[in-house]
């Protein structure tokens, strides 16, 4: 279960500023692995935030604010992409800075990994999104995906092997 | 437990405590092996996508958002007033003129008229005879830029918006629209009593022209072109927006991106 955020405030207002504090970042993150364009990715989380403080009041529990943010960003994301198709930037140089740990082999680690993020199908990459940034569980993410419990955690166990073969760690028969 | 599952949980989610799947591992030491494999590279994979940065005015952007729907809800329509500018953005075209184009130029005119009805009445036909001579006058500077002589002449929103105000219109100050690479702006005149605004965004088959004009909105829709370009006539709120193309530019691009964020001001 994702951890649930703080949000404090009996005001809209205060709520709606807790909210950001709590989850912006996380949303943000989300935003860009998913649109990989930065601009876009401020729209969208802008978009997000503007959608959540008109309709607050309808947020009827803290456990489902995170939920909910990634959710509308997800289809803010989804309307984005079928009227126009930004161009892919590519944030590798940014993640990678962003470490702090600029050794080659780690460097060259980040760079296959992220490499190998990029490279898996949307319906793979999209579950593990969810679950590494988001921190929810399958059941979270099958209801942000519209999808069962099962179609997830196969997906996820598919997005895995996928990583873990491209990142050439021991490569085993995992079956299906 | 056996193998299969324990992969299948594990990989699912490396950080499954449920009691049984500990136990599996516990009682195993290949699956130990499997499962601290799979925790790496959680970690590894966890550390590349949650350690971006966050852009540090997001918050504050964010935060204002509640004041900004206020004061829209206080005063509609409004528009923040625009920097003057005083470049010369006429530097590389001149102003346009409702003229018909007599170099020899024939053109056939394409509709795609409305399902179940006649096609475009007499005025969209007057009226795309109009926007296609249009092009032609400037056809130059279009060459010019698919030739890719302007290629690094941005046209800043700011100033957009001045010649857009022009034709009663405003460009929203998207990331969207930031990121558009705008190559020239200009007011022009395709029907006399009428303002409009001329710009020329770059394309993937050429220049894309996006004009807005304050006339009275079309009924519908309608596609427009000839054996080079390719157009739309997009009725608006408060006039109409034309795009045209290079004939192979998938224009539903420009114009879905546009619609969203082209903003009447009269």
């Amino acid at each position: 279960m994702s951890d649930i955020p703080v949000i404090h405030g009996n005001s809209k207002r205060e709520r709606y500023e807790s909210l950001v504090a709590a989850l912006y970042k996380d949303v943000y993150r989300y935003g860009l692995w998913l649109c990989r364009n930065q601009p876009l990715a401020e729209d969208l989380v802008q978009e997000t935030f503007l959608r959540a403080w008109r309709s607050l009041d309808s947020l009827q529990s803290d456990k489902a604010a995170k939920a909910w943010l990634f959710t509308i960003l997800r289809r803010e994301n989804a309307r984005l992409y079928e009227r126009y198709r930004p161009e892919l930037v590519d944030i590798e140089g940014q993640a990678i800075a962003e470490s702090g740990d600029n050794e080659p082999d780690s460097k060259m680690d980040r760079e296959l990994l992220h490499n190998a993020i990029n490279r898996l199908e949307s319906d793979y990459r999209e579950p593990l999104l969810l679950q590494v940034i988001g921190g929810f569980s399958g059941k979270e993410i099958a209801e942000i995906l519209e999808l069962n419990s099962n179609t997830v955690m196969t997906r996820l166990f598919r997005a895995r092997r996928k990583l873990k073969e491209e990142f050439n760690l021991n490569p085993d028969e995992t079956g299906d | 437990m056996d193998e299969l599952e324990f992969r299948q949980r594990v990989y699912s989610n490396p950080h499954d405590l449920d009691k049984d799947v500990l136990e599996a591992a516990n009682n195993n030491p290949a699956y130990q092996n499997i499962l601290k494999e799979l925790q790496e590279l959680d970690t590894k994979v966890g550390s590349l996508l949650n350690n971006v940065a966050v852009p540090a005015e997001l918050a504050e952007k964010l935060l204002a958002i509640p004041d900004q729907t206020i004061a829209e809800a206080v005063a509609p329509g409004e528009v923040t007033p625009m920097a003057s500018s005083k470049q010369n953005f006429f530097q590389y075209y001149a102003m346009a003129a409702c003229l018909l184009l007599a170099v020899g130029v024939t053109f056939s005119l394409i509709y795609n008229g409305r399902p179940g009805d006649g096609g475009p009445t007499a005025n969209e036909l007057a009226f795309a005879d109009e926007i296609l001579a249009h092009l032609y006058v400037d056809v130059e500077e279009i060459d010019a830029l698919n030739s890719g002589t302007f290629i690094d002449a941005v046209v800043t929103l700011s100033v957009v918006n001045e010649v857009m105000a022009n034709a009663g219109t405003q460009l929203r100050n998207s990331n969207a629209m930031q990121a558009l690479a705008i190559r020239s702006a200009k007011p022009c005149e395709i029907l006399a009593a009428f303002q409009s605004a001329h710009l020329l965004v770059q394309g993937n088959m050429g220049a894309v022209s996006v004009i807005v004009i304050n006339n009275s909105p079309v009924s519908a829709e309608y596609k427009i072109g000839d054996g080079r370009f390719t157009g739309v006539v997009v009725p608006m709120s408060e006039g109409n927006m034309i795009l045209v193309g290079e004939i192979n530019e998938n224009l539903d691009l420009y114009k879905n991106l546009f619609a969203d964020n082209v903003e009447w001001i009269i």
